[in-house]
C-alpha cells in the first residue's frame, strides 16, 4: 500500500523515481541486468541481447507509431540501413561509439525523406506509403552492390573498445544494454518536454494541434527522424551481434513483427516496449519449448514449429486487439494498482 | 472476476510455465557428439530440406544402431527449423552453438555458408557443412572449416557447357539460355558460366533471374521465346517454377529446346512433377541414385534402414541421399580425430578432413572421395526416363576441376 | 526492344491486368463496406485456392463443385472473421484495425502451412492452357481467359450493386450507416455480405493465379502488389480499380520485358509512392474530408 507519497515540488512530480520504493527496484533491477550473463549462461544470454536489440527498435517504433500516431510499416528496413551503415562503417575501422550514432543518423536522415508524404497523407494511407517504402529499400539492399553487398550480405567486425574485442554474447550484452539504457532513458525523457507533448498532441488530433500552433510537418518529420535513429542503431546492434547480415533479416515481416511488439506491449509507453520486446523474443522460445515435449508423442512436430509460431503470433495480435487493446502494460498496471490499494479494494 | 480475465490470467500462467521448459531442452548426457543442423524444413526449399534433415538425422540412428556410434560415442542429432530464412538460420545457429557447442554444423544454404563463414573460423570449434555447393566457399585457406559434399556449382554448369559443347551439329554450337534465381545460391555460378561457355564459342542468347518459388513466369517465357536457345540451364531451384517454365515453353512452340539442371533439381520427383513435359530433363548429379544399387553397399544400407524407419517414403530421394553422405562424412572426420586421441577442434577437424584423399563412399559417390580440396570433385550427366521414370546415366563418372 | 515484343509484352500486361483488377476489387469492397484496408486479402486468395484444390484433388469432387465448395468455405470464413474478429474493434482507431487484418493473414497463412505444408502442389486445370498466335505475337492461354473471368465476375458484381435490393442496401450502408438504420436497412447484415462478397472474390482471383503458376503458400504475397492498383484506382472506386489493374498490369509488363524479372518487385511500389505524393486519393477516389 502506497502512503506517504506526497509531492512538494514540480521536480518531484515530475522525477521519473518519485518513491524510495520505485528507486530500490530500480537498483535492483540495474544489479541484475549487470550479473545477468554470469548467472544465466550463454542461451539465456542470447536471448537478452536478442531482446536488447527489439526493445530499442521497438521504441523507436513506439516514438512514431505509439506517441506521434503515425503508422509506420516500414521500420525493419530503417533498421537495414543502420546496420548496413554502421557494418562500412566498421570495416573502416571506426569504432563502436563512433559507428552506432552515425548510422543512427544516416538512418534518422532516410526515415524524414520517408516521411515527407505524412504531411500530405495520413492514417490508412500513410500506412501504405511506408509499406511501398519498406519493399523499395529491401530492392535498394539487395541491388545495390557496392554497398550493402546485395543478396550475398555483409560481414561485420565485431564491436572494439581499444583492445577488447567484444566477440561472445557475454560480452557485446554489456554494449547492447548499454545502448538500451541510454535510448529508453532518452525516450522517457522526451516526453517529459514540449516535443514529446506536441507528439502526442499531433497524434491525438492533428488539425487541432496546428490551431494551437505546433507545427505539423516538423512535428512529424522529427518523429519519423526519431523513430528511425532507435532503429539505426538498433540494426547496427543487430550487426555487431549476429556479424553476418543479408537483406532478409529486414523484411515486412519483422516490422510486422514490432508493430505486434508494441501493440501487445502498450502502444505509448516506454515500458510498453520493454515488455512487448521481451514477450515477443520469449514466446517462441516457449512455444519450442512446448514442441519438443510434444515431439515425445508426436515424432514430426518439429516440422509444424514454424507454421505453428506465425500462428500464435497473428493469434496474438488478434487476441490483444480484442481483448486488451492497451496491452501488457495495462496488465502491469492493474497489478500494481491492486498493490498499491492493498488491502483496500478499490 | 470475469470468465475473460480468468482466462487471460490462465494462458498467462501457462505461457509462463511453458518457459520453464527452456532450460530442460538444453540438457544431453556428457559423451554424446551433437550433431546440430538448421535445415530448411519449412518455407520455399522444404521440399529439399525435409529429404535432408531425415537423411542426415537418420544417418545418425543408424550409426548409433549399426556401430555403436562414433569411437563409442553416440551421435545426438539436434535440428531446428530455419525456413530458408537468413535471419532464422543465424539465430539457430548462435541458439545451437550457444546452447551445445557442437562439434559439427550442418547449415541450410549458400547464403547461410557464406555470411556465417567468418564467424565460424573465430570460433574455430565446429566443422561446418550445408546444402550449398558454392565456389567461393570450397577455399581450404579463406573458409577452413567448411566442405561441400560434391562438386561446386560452377563446376557443375562447365560439366554440362561441356556436354552442350559436344552437341554441336556441323560446326555450329548451339545456343544457350541461363534462367536462374535471385538468391546467393542462384547466382553464384553464373559469372563463371558465363566465362566458359564464352570460350568454349557458345552464346549466351538470354539471362532470365527470377524468384526461388513459384511465380507468374508468362512474361520470362516471352522473353525466352524470342531468343530460342537450344538449350536452357535452369540453376537455383528445386522444383517451382521449373515445371511452369517447360510446360509453358513447350505451349509456346519450343518443342526442340533442350532443358537441363544442376543438383538440387535433379531428383524423382522434380522430373515427375513436369508431367510429360519432363521427358529427357538432364542435369548434373553426384551421386548415384538409391535405385542404383549395383556396387554400392552404402546405398544397399541407406534404402534399407530407410525402409525399415520410414516405411512412408517409397523411393530415397537425392536429398535423402545427401543428407546421409555428409553424416557419414561428419562422422568419419570425427573418428579419425578421436582414434588420434585428439580433441574435436576446428584445425584438428580440418586436418581430418584434408586427409580423407581416398575415402570409400560405400558407392554413394561414383569414384573414390577425395575431400582435400573441401569438395567432392566427381559428377554424372543423368537424363530423365518418363517411361521407367528414373534417372539413368548419360554419361561417365567426371572428374571436374 | 523491336516494336513486335512491345506489343507482345503490352498485350500480355493489359490482360494480366484483369486478373490485377479483380484482387484489387477485394480491397475495394471491404474498404467501401468497412472503411478498412484488408492487409489478409492475400491470404483468403491463397485459402480459397487450397479449398478448390482439396475439394478436386483430394476428396475427388468435378471441378464446378470444388469451386462451389471453395466458395462456401471463404464465406464461412469471412463471415467468422467479420463476426469474431471485426464486431469486436467497431469505432477502434484505423491502426487497430489494420494490424488486425495483418495478425489474420498471419493466423490463415500459418495455418495453411502447417495443414498442406510448404510444397508447391498442382492445381486443376481451370482456364484453357493453349496459347493464342496472332501472327508473331504468343499470348499464353491462361493470361488471355483470365481477363475474361475477372472482367464477367466484376461485371456482375457491378449489375448486383447497381440493381439488386441488397446492393443498394449495401451501398447505402456503406456511404451513411446511421441514415440506412433508420431507413431499417439491417447494416450489420450487409456488412458480413461485404466480408463475404470481398472473400469469394479473392477466392476466385486466388484459384486462377494459382492455376497460372502453382499452388503454395507464397500466393498470398502477390496481394501486397495489388495495393498500387488500388491505390492509383482509389480505394472506393470500382471503375478506378479497373482502369488502374489494366495500367498497372501493363507497366510491370513492360518493366519486366525491359529489365527483367526483378522489375516485378519494384514497380508497383514505385507507382505506390508515386500516386500517393502526386494525388493521394487515386484517379477516382472521393477525398476524405476531416471535419474537427
Amino acid at each position: 500500500m502506497r502512503i506517504g507519497d506526497f509531492r512538494a515540488s514540480y521536480a518531484h512530480d515530475e522525477a521519473l523515481l518519485a518513491t524510495p520504493v520505485q528507486r530500490s527496484w530500480m537498483i535492483g533491477f540495474v544489479l541484475l541486468v549487470l550479473v545477468f550473463p554470469w548467472i544465466g549462461g550463454s542461451y539465456l544470454t542470447y536471448l537478452a541481447c536478442l531482446t536488447g536489440i527489439h526493445l530499442i527498435a521497438a521504441m523507436g517504433l513506439n516514438i512514431v507509431t505509439g506517441y506521434a500516431g503515425q503508422i509506420s510499416l516500414g521500420h525493419a528496413a530503417f533498421m537495414g540501413v543502420g546496420c548496413y551503415t554502421v557494418a562500412a562503417l566498421a570495416r573502416m575501422e571506426i569504432p563502436f561509439y563512433l559507428a552506432l550514432p552515425v548510422g543512427g543518423l544516416i538512418s534518422a536522415l532516410v526515415g524524414i525523406v520517408v516521411g515527407i508524404p505524412s504531411l500530405r497523407i495520413k492514417g490508412l494511407y500513410l500506412a501504405v506509403a511506408t509499406l511501398a517504402a519498406q519493399f523499395i529499400l529491401i530492392f535498394v539492399f539487395r541491388e545495390w552492390d557496392s554497398v550493402t553487398g546485395g543478396v550475398r550480405g555483409v560481414n561485420v567486425p565485431p564491436a572494439q573498445l581499444g583492445t577488447w574485442i567484444f566477440n561472445t554474447e557475454g560480452e557485446i550484452y554489456y554494449v547492447i544494454m548499454a545502448c538500451a539504457f541510454i535510448l529508453l532513458l532518452g525516450a522517457r525523457n522526451l516526453f517529459r518536454t514540449y516535443i514529446g507533448r506536441s507528439f502526442i498532441a499531433i497524434r491525438d488530433k492533428d488539425i487541432s494541434a496546428e490551431v494551437l500552433g505546433i507545427d505539423l510537418f516538423r512535428g512529424k518529420l522529427l518523429a519519423f527522424a526519431l523513430g528511425s535513429f532507435y532503429a539505426g542503431v538498433a540494426g547496427g546492434l543487430m550487426g555487431y551481434f549476429y556479424r553476418a547480415i543479408t537483406p532478409e533479416h529486414f523484411t515486412l515481416t519483422l516490422s510486422v513483427f514490432y508493430l505486434a511488439a508494441i501493440i501487445v506491449g502498450g502502444l505509448g509507453t516506454v515500458l510498453g516496449a520493454i515488455l512487448g520486446a521481451a514477450f515477443m523474443v520469449l514466446v517462441p522460445e516457449a512455444l519450442r519449448g512446448v514442441v519438443s515435449l510434444v515431439t515425445v508423442w508426436a515424432p514430426n512436430a518439429m516440422a509444424l514449429l514454424s507454421p505453428v509460431r506465425e500462428m500464435v503470433f497473428g493469434a496474438l495480435i488478434i487476441g490483444f486487439l480484442i481483448f486488451e487493446p492497451h496491452g501488457l502494460v495495462e496488465m502491469w498496471r492493474r497489478v500494481r494498482r491492486f498493490f498499491h490499494l492493498w488491502p483496500f479494494k478499490t | 472476476m470475469s470468465t475473460r480475465r480468468h482466462a487471460l490470467k490462465s494462458v498467462a500462467a501457462a505461457t509462463g510455465l511453458s518457459a520453464l521448459s527452456l532450460p530442460l531442452t538444453t540438457w544431453s548426457q556428457a559423451g554424446d557428439l551433437v550433431v546440430a543442423a538448421a535445415p530448411p524444413i519449412t518455407g520455399v526449399f522444404a521440399f529439399a530440406g525435409v529429404g535432408l534433415n531425415l537423411g542426415l538425422n537418420d544417418y545418425c540412428e543408424w550409426r548409433n544402431e549399426a556401430r555403436g556410434g562414433v569411437m563409442g560415442r553416440r551421435l545426438r542429432y539436434i535440428s531446428e527449423d530455419s525456413a530458408y530464412k537468413m535471419d532464422q538460420a543465424m539465430s539457430v545457429f548462435k541458439k545451437l552453438m550457444a546452447a551445445h557447442r557442437p562439434p559439427v554444423f550442418y547449415g541450410d544454404s549458400t547464403a547461410w555458408a557464406k555470411a556465417a563463414a567468418v564467424e565460424v573460423s573465430q570460433i574455430g570449434t565446429t566443422m561446418t557443412s550445408s546444402p550449398s555447393f558454392a565456389s567461393d566457399i570450397a577455399d581450404p585457406e579463406k573458409v577452413p572449416y567448411y566442405f561441400m559434399a560434391g562438386p561446386t556449382y560452377a563446376s557443375m554448369c562447365y560439366i554440362l557447357l561441356e556436354y552442350i559443347n559436344g552437341q554441336a551439329k556441323g560446326g555450329v554450337k548451339p545456343t544457350v539460355a541461363l534462367v536462374y534465381s535471385d538468391t546467393e545460391f542462384g547466382r553464384d555460378p553464373i559469372e563463371a558460366a558465363k566465362g566458359r561457355a564464352k570460350q568454349l564459342g557458345i552464346n549466351v542468347v538470354q539471362e532470365i533471374v527470377t524468384k526461388p518459388g513459384s511465380v507468374d513466369v508468362s512474361a520470362e517465357v516471352a522473353r525466352l521465346r524470342r531468343a530460342r536457345p537450344d538449350f536452357v540451364i535452369f540453376h537455383g531451384y528445386v522444383l517451382a517454377p521449373i515445371p511452369e517454365f517447360i510446360r509453358q515453353m513447350r505451349e509456346a512452340g519450343m518443342t526442340g529446346t533442350q532443358f537441363m539442371g544442376t543438383i538440387w533439381s535433379m531428383d524423382k520427383s522434380t522430373a515427375e512433377a513436369m508431367g510429360p513435359a519432363g521427358e529427357g530433363w538432364m542435369g548434373v548429379m553426384p551421386y548415384r541414385y538409391s535405385h542404383d544399387v549395383k556396387d554400392a553397399p552404402a546405398v544397399v544400407t541407406m534404402n534399407q534402414f530407410a525402409q525399415k524407419r520410414r516405411p512412408e517414403i517409397k523411393y530415397v530421394s537425392t536429398f535423402y541421399t545427401h543428407g546421409w553422405l555428409v553424416g557419414s562424412i561428419f562422422a568419419e572426420i570425427m573418428e579419425r580425430v578421436l582414434r588420434a586421441n585428439r580433441p574435436l577442434t576446428g584445425p584438428n577437424m580440418k586436418a581430418a578432413l584434408e586427409s580423407m584423399t581416398d575415402w570409400d563412399s560405400g558407392g554413394i559417390s561414383g569414384l573414390p572421395v577425395n575431400l582435400r580440396g573441401h569438395q567432392i570433385a566427381t559428377g554424372r550427366i543423368y537424363r530423365f526416363d518418363a517411361g521407367t521414370k528414373l534417372f539413368e546415366p548419360a554419361s561417365g563418372w567426371i572428374r571436374t576441376t | 526492344m523491336d516494336w513486335i515484343s512491345f506489343i507482345e509484352f503490352s498485350l500480355i500486361g493489359l490482360f494480366s491486368g484483369g486478373l490485377l483488377a479483380l484482387v484489387a476489387l477485394g480491397f475495394v469492397l471491404v474498404y467501401k463496406g468497412t472503411r478498412a484496408i484488408n492487409f489478409a486479402m492475400g491470404e483468403f486468395m491463397m485459402l480459397g485456392a487450397y479449398l478448390v484444390y482439396t475439394g478436386h484433388t483430394w476428396m475427388g469432387l468435378p471441378l464446378w463443385l470444388a469451386v462451389l465448395l471453395g466458395l462456401l468455405g471463404i464465406s464461412l470464413i469471412a463471415l467468422g472473421v467479420e463476426r469474431l474478429v471485426l464486431r469486436p474493434l467497431a469505432g477502434q482507431p484505423v491502426v487497430s484495425v489494420l494490424m488486425v487484418t495483418i495478425g489474420l493473414g498471419a493466423l490463415m497463412h500459418g495455418a495453411v502451412d502447417a495443414i498442406w505444408g510448404g510444397r508447391n502442389l498442382e492445381m486443376p486445370q481451370i482456364l484453357p492452357r493453349k496459347p493464342l498466335l496472332w501472327g508473331d505475337i504468343l499470348i499464353p492461354g491462361p493470361i488471355f481467359w483470365s481477363f475474361w473471368v475477372a472482367l464477367a465476375v466484376i461485371a456482375a458484381l457491378s449489375l448486383y450493386f447497381r440493381f439488386s435490393r441488397t446492393g443498394i442496401a449495401m451501398r447505402a450502408a456503406a456511404s451513411d450507416p446511421i441514415t440506412a438504420y433508420a431507413l431499417g436497412i439491417d447494416v450489420r447484415r450487409t456488412q458480413q455480405l461485404t466480408w463475404v462478397f470481398a472473400g469469394c472474390v479473392g477466392a476466385v482471383a486466388g484459384t486462377i493465379v494459382a492455376s497460372i503458376s502453382s499452388l503454395s503458400p507464397a500466393l498470398s504475397a502477390t496481394a501486397l502488389g495489388v495495393l498500387a492498383v488500388v491505390i492509383l484506382g482509389g480505394l472506393d472506386s470500382v471503375l478506378g480499380v479497373i482502369i488502374a489493374g489494366l495500367v498497372v498490369g501493363w507497366l510491370e509488363s513492360i518493366a519486366v520485358g525491359y529489365f527483367g524479372g526483378k522489375a516485378r518487385d519494384l514497380v508497383p511500389y514505385l507507382v505506390v509512392l508515386a500516386i500517393l505524393m502526386i494525388r493521394p486519393y487515386g484517379l477516382l477516389g472521393t477525398r476524405d474530408i476531416e471535419r474537427l
